[in-house]
């Protein structure tokens, strides 16, 4: 552990998508389309400032899973997303999407104290993937 | 539920008892507390009044927590409420403001001194939370003594008019109605209450009053009333009888924010034990720095200290009101309250001070999880009774009345 204050955070969650699995799996790991849907997923406004996040993915696996990795820094604060989702398709035209993440905050977003970092990030988290299964829906088949 | 908060009900349960449904309650109350963490905290940030409050209180039948079941409320006993606001007082004394103005100063004050049509018209909808209640004592020149109010009231046909200002009044820019205190004009005697209706002419929010050390969640008001009209159905209580009526409002609200402060220090407790336990300094995390260990344990005795004072004076305020003949037992109510509340809100802000004290630097961040409960808990020790009033009322309780600062 290094100096300075470390909070980890573990999320889940689930949704259901109006569109084919296959269609799900390829929008979710195509960058471009993912950085549509995050308007201001990444700014933190607690402490008004933002932090700059570098997405990727990787661990592809056609069409029922992949990971998200998220890793940023600014304002004196560091953060390492680690997540995997997976989708199920019932066969038809609707996709259940799960999804788990480790998250690691360190530096002064970590002073705010995971009790309030995870009612926050439940929030965005919340309003990433309303904007994601929205972009999905209008994104056509 | 949250662990702090669950060992206290657990150990309240097993030696008071509580029943199943007031178990029930206090795992709504649990809930709706983590709820609204995310928007106190934004709210807090940006020194609002958060309308999350009442919206996340109503939506889980929490708006009328000590009404009772008659009106619509929860009909909880003074224990019960007092484990109720304890939850509450982790998110912070905003929110404890609000609720207890709402419910124990407001509604509880209408409950006690109120007909059967007043409890009728307006506990039925402060439980539902379509009434937001606010109460309205202090003005500009009269603080700790109601015996200089210049507010004063006139009759009008088969009403009252109401003129005057009030300071300082927690919710008063968003109640609908207000419990107002006022002498007949021209006669600096025969102190009366009465509940008047917001939307009334002649009433105005004269200043929304933002220039505040803290409490920044909790709507504080100067208000104006210029010929306000209250129909004759609206006094509360008898005519004359107003100071009985204010200092029974007091002792509901003073325990409320005695309850509110064990939430506090709960809220202080926890952030110092995560700070203690993932920051690190010197190479090695500043729990194993005994200087830091200090400062937790001053705040766990802090808080246990305060916890068994609180609960024993819910338990004799409701003694008491069992038995309204028995003087004695509610000056023994009336005593308890006042230490408990003089102990909890000083050993709050001890703690806050701890807290943020071992956030270091960053605890005087006001975005710091502790920063709020230093400024918030200073006014914990000035309203619904000053850390001086409550001495000069235990001390007298113990030399007798003839030793009674203000006969």
């Amino acid at each position: 552990m290094k100096e300075g204050q470390e909070v980890q955070l573990h999320l889940t969650g689930s949704t259901t998508i109006n569109a084919k699995r296959e269609r799900v799996f390829q929008l979710l790991t195509d960058p471009s389309f993912i950085a549509t849907t995050l308007p201001d997923a990444v700014e933190v406004a607690l402490i008004s400032s933002s932090i700059k996040v570098r997405l990727r993915i990787t661990d592809r696996v056609p069409p029922s899973s992949a990971r998200l990795l998220a890793e940023g820094s600014g304002s004196g604060s560091n953060l390492k997303i680690i997540s995997t989702f997976s989708l199920e398709g019932d066969g038809t035209t609707t996709t259940r999407l799960s999804w788990v993440a480790d998250a690691e905050i360190t530096g002064l977003m970590a002073g705010l104290g995971s009790l309030v970092l995870r009612g926050f990030a439940e929030k965005k988290v919340g309003e990433i993937f309303a904007g994601i299964t929205k972009g999905i829906e209008g994104a056509g088949r | 539920m949250e662990p702090l908060f669950e060992s206290s009900v657990k150990e309240v349960s097993r030696l008071v008892g509580l029943q199943e449904k007031e178990l029930a309650l206090l795992e709504v109350a649990d809930r709706a507390a983590n709820e609204l963490v995310v928007s106190e905290f934004e709210k807090y940030i940006e020194r609002k009044f958060n309308a999350k409050v009442p919206e996340v209180l109503r939506k889980h039948d929490l708006m009328g927590v000590p009404i009772s079941e008659r009106y619509g409320g929860r009909g909880a006993r003074q224990l019960l409420q007092s484990l109720f606001m304890e939850r509450l007082g982790q998110l912070g004394l905003g929110v404890i403001t609000f609720t207890d103005v709402h419910q124990c100063l407001g509604s509880l004050t209408i409950q006690d001194w109120g007909n059967e049509e007043q409890k009728k018209r307006y506990l039925t909808r402060a439980a539902s939370g379509d009434a937001i209640l606010a109460y309205a004592l202090t003005e500009p020149e009269a603080g700790s003594d109601p015996v200089s109010i210049k507010t004063t009231y006139t009759r009008d046909g088969s009403g009252f008019r109401i003129s005057g200002e009030k300071y300082l009044i927690s919710n008063g820019s968003i109640a609908s109605n207000l419990i107002v205190f006022a002498y007949p004009k021209g006669i600096p005697r025969g102190l009366t209450a009465f509940i008047v209706d917001s939307k009334e002419a002649g009433f105005s929010v004269d200043m929304k009053l933002e220039e505040k050390m803290g409490l920044f969640t909790s709507d504080t008001a100067l208000l104006s009333f210029d010929g306000v009209r209250v129909p004759k159905e609206d006094m509360l209580g008898q005519e004359g009888k107003g100071l009985h009526v204010a200092y029974s409002a007091l002792l509901n609200g003073r325990l409320g924010v005695a309850s509110g402060c064990l939430g506090v220090m709960e809220d202080c407790l926890n952030q110092v034990k995560e700070r203690a336990t993932t920051r690190m300094q010197h190479g090695k995390l500043i729990g194993k720095h005994q200087l830091i260990q200090r400062h937790i344990a001053t705040i766990a005795s802090n808080l246990e200290s305060s916890r068994w004072l609180v609960y024993r004076a819910a338990l004799k305020k409701s003694e008491a009101e069992k038995s309204p003949s028995d003087l004695g037992l509610r000056l023994e109510a009336d005593r308890q309250t006042a230490i408990a509340k003089y102990v909890s809100s000083r050993l709050a802000f001890d703690s806050a001070d701890r807290a943020v004290q071992v956030f270091g630097g960053f605890g005087y961040s006001t975005v710091s999880p502790v920063a709020k409960h230093l400024v918030d808990t200073r006014v914990a020790r000035i309203y619904e009774g000053t850390d001086e009033i409550m001495e000069l009322k235990i001390a007298s309780s113990i030399l007798g009345k003839e030793f009674e600062a203000y006969g």
